[in-house]
């Protein structure tokens, strides 16, 4: 029975003690949570991304911190699956300052949560429901901590209608356009659908009606058909890469001779060698102001960064990952205008986002696009650049490799500046 | 399918019908269980958040799957639809609460009551179906339901979701996991003892008599139109609570959850607890909810390892996961057929007859 007792109360003794070192030593850190899809419908540009977005956490931490305090950042793989999400937030909720986010479906589902705990949350989705921060827009409800770095999908999807516009008379085109909206009923690629086709509209474009495709990579040659008979001109895809492969390729197959407009999500390095020629020509935005081989003095950053997982510094990073690795030093940025205004809190990393104008994280110049949230409107830019992928040739060599060849290209095709406009903010 | 009745020990023979129905064989036995709910609901003072969020998703989902082992264990119909219902309990909550003002206290049993009444109308084949036919029948209801989900933007929010309030008792809300533990574990107390009482009454009986024998239950005078289709209206309220306490835990109800591979794993949750008993479909669901769970810890402490490194798996480990609980539930099938339940009351004779068993 004595013995019983000493062992309990040796027992508790150390948990009590080995609680009392843990706590000092975790509180010096800065928590943060990164939730990532590796594994569910948009892995494929979720990979890179989420490889950013750690890479830089990592490269902070190396790099003296914030302030001296390292972020210890947990990464969920939620699957792109809403009710993972929730339930990974609310494992973090009381116990994270920001949050690295991922799709639109959960980042909209969120926001209420989020506002309400005051944790800044900055997405990979670009939905520009979550612009408005002080409500009376369009958007549904006020974002007050929803951030994310390059122009929203609505806007950029304008850019896109406002080229084609353009194009069309730059071609000679005779008679209206036709333009389409192509993309899974889901709310990622539904958020840009209503303001970019009100902006066809208003351009002189026919809207036609919308064409449905899974997220997912499957036999999409009966849309194709349907997009010929329709008799589009441009076609905006609204998926990401890996859907939208299937439907460059069987369009390529079947013979549609369409524009294809691609999401920022659309298209990138590795969708180009993937989908091969069927790619060649698809217009699509980057968030970025340089690619990863582009000379600007930004880039020393990213290769820095890029080192962290890849010590060789041989490896080629999407235009994705750089898209990460600029959310995360906005980031980091603001939380250090925190820590010196009072300390670092979710309330004064929004504050930290929120004092600056047109500013671009130190050592990311060229890279990151100078960018401006204030307290009334969340869009960070309305300056949209537009590339064209060509590819020529085989395309089985690896990425790096195809682009020392030149086989796949993306070249910058124009710069469009949005005007903006209070009606465009929240939809 | 097995059933506590078969496996007695020699010696134990019953005096009555009362004797024979009634809930706990022995005091020990409930002992046992309120032990058990005792031990849970201190468990706010010795789990910390994460230990708490696994009780309460196995809490709901083991009111549905309990549904589902009625419906198939019981009553020997199948069903491969039966997350849409959970799916639909949790909207039709959100529903009520979010348009109506209906409380969510209230909300809840209404949702199970309008999930019963849907669940009837998809029943109705079952009336002159079984089998695989069923099975098909059942699958039209996983299609029908999901699709509605995704359009009836009135009534879910369409694909962007609907928001569902924390349940609240005047002023008091339920928004912790220490105290949504508890509304949790009382339904599951009251879902679990009217299960068992259920199965004690004529209608219960008739309803185990379908499974066994129908055409011998018809003799019987056994309505066989009536029984199955209840049996689809039972299982359905019970998927509709599932899904309504679901929904003001997560506070979110988002129309891809409830997909067809959901509705396998309830029919995981009870072939692994055992077919026919009440209690192993509480273990099943366990199992299942803990699983993975515990398939991703081992994962973790594998990243980063030397046998991380030495096979290259860096993103592979995620799949590994997957796929390691692919290949238990498929051992756990070959070499434990009969269910937890079974294992569970071999154990349990085991000590009982120690030292000397036969």
């Amino acid at each position: 029975m004595r013995n019983t007792g000493h062992v309990l109360r040796a027992a508790f003794a150390g948990a009590a003690l080995a609680a009392a070192a843990w706590v000092p030593a975790a509180a010096q850190d800065i928590h943060v949570g990164h939730l990532a899809d590796y594994s569910g419908a948009t892995s494929d540009v979720g990979t890179p991304y989420g490889q950013g977005v750690a890479d830089t956490i990592a490269w902070i931490n190396a790099n003296g911190g914030i302030g001296g305090r390292k972020i210890a950042a947990e990464t969920i793989d939620y699957s792109y699956q809403v009710p993972r999400a929730v339930s990974a937030y609310k494992g973090w909720a009381g116990r994270v300052v920001a949050i690295q986010g991922w799709g639109t479906a959960d980042t909209e589902a969120l926001v209420a949560f989020v506002s309400k705990d005051k944790i800044p949350y900055y997405s990979a989705s670009y939905s520009a429901a979550l612009t408005d921060p002080a409500g009376g827009s369009k958007a549904d409800k006020p974002a007050p901590y929803n951030f994310f770095y390059g122009p929203s999908y609505s806007d950029a999807a304008r850019a896109m209608v406002q080229w084609a516009a353009e194009d069309w008379k730059k071609k000679g085109g005779k008679g209206k356009p036709k333009y389409v909206h192509m993309g899974a009923n889901h709310p990622y690629p539904n958020a840009p659908k209503a303001a970019a086709e009100a902006y066809a509209r208003e351009l002189g474009f026919e809207v036609l009606p919308a064409i449905q495709f899974a997220l997912t990579p499957g036999d999409y040659t009966a849309q194709c058909l349907t997009l010929k008979q329709a008799g589009a001109n441009y076609a905006y895809l609204g998926n990401t890469a890996g859907s939208n492969i299937s439907v460059l390729k069987a369009c390529h197959a079947a013979g549609v001779k369409v524009q294809f407009l691609g999401n920022v999500w659309g298209m990138d390095e590795n969708a180009m060698k993937a989908a091969g020629e069927a790619a060649d020509g698809v217009v699509f935005p980057v968030r970025t102001g340089a690619i990863w081989n582009d000379d600007v003095p930004g880039m020393k950053l990213m290769k820095a960064i890029s080192k962290m997982s890849d010590p060789s510094g041989t490896a080629y990073r999407p235009i994705h990952y750089l898209a990460g690795a600029c959310t995360v030093l906005y980031m980091k940025e603001a939380m250090e205008w925190a820590a010196n205004n009072g300390g670092i809190s979710g309330e004064s990393i929004k504050k930290g986002m929120e004092t600056r104008e047109n500013w671009v994280p130190k050592g990311a110049e060229g890279v990151c696009k100078p960018s401006t949230w204030s307290a009334k409107d969340h869009r960070p830019t309305l300056e949209v650049e537009l590339y064209r992928a060509s590819v020529k040739g085989p395309t089985d060599a690896a990425v790096p490799e195809l682009i020392e060849s030149g086989a796949i290209k993306m070249t910058k095709i124009a710069t469009v500046k949005l005007p903006r406009k209070q009606e465009w903010l929240g939809w | 399918m097995t059933s506590v009745a078969y496996d007695r020990p020699s010696g134990d023979f019953k005096t009555s019908y009362g004797a024979d129905t009634t809930i706990f064989p022995t005091r020990t036995s409930a002992a046992f269980c309120v032990a058990g709910i005792a031990l849970v609901a201190a468990a706010p003072l010795y789990l910390d958040k994460y230990g708490l969020s696994i009780l309460i998703q196995i809490g709901y989902l083991g009111i549905a799957a309990l549904g589902l082992n009625i419906l198939v264990g019981f009553t020997g119909q199948i069903s491969i639809g039966h997350a849409v219902f959970f799916g639909f309990g949790a909207f039709a909550s959100a529903y009520l609460n979010n348009n109506f003002g209906v409380p969510v206290f209230l909300a809840i049993p209404l949702a199970g009551l309008a999930t019963t009444v849907v669940g009837l109308v998809f029943g109705i084949p079952a009336a002159r179906l079984k089998g695989l036919y069923l099975a098909i029948a059942t699958l039209a209801a996983q299609f029908i339901l999901q699709d509605f989900f995704a359009r009836a933007t009135w009534f879910t929010g369409g694909v962007a979701g609907t928001p569902a309030e924390s349940l609240s008792v005047f002023g008091y809300a339920f928004n912790t996991d220490a105290r949504y533990l508890y509304v949790v574990l009382a339904y599951v107390v009251v879902m679990y003892l009217l299960a068992t009482n259920l199965m004690r009454t004529r209608d219960g009986r008739a309803l185990v008599a379908v499974r066994d024998h129908y055409l011998s239950a018809e003799m019987m005078g056994v309505n066989l139109t009536k029984y199955r289709t209840m049996s689809f209206g039972v299982s359905s309220f019970y998927a509709g609570i599932g899904g309504a306490l679901y929904a003001h835990y997560l506070g979110f109800v988002s129309v891809e959850g409830f997909t067809i591979l959901f509705s396998i794993q309830f029919l995981a949750m009870i072939i692994i607890g055992g077919l026919g008993s009440i209690m192993g479909t509480l273990m099943g669901t366990a199992f299942m909810v803990l699983l993975p769970e515990v398939m991703a810890a081992l994962a973790g402490q594998l990243a980063g390892s030397p046998i991380d490194r030495a096979l290259g798996l860096n993103e592979g480990i995620a799949f590994l996961r997957e796929m390691a609980i692919g290949a238990v539930i498929i051992l756990f099938l070959i070499f434990e057929p009969d269910g937890l339940a079974h294992r569970w009351r071999q154990i349990r004779a085991y000590f009982k007859l120690y030292p000397f068993s036969y």
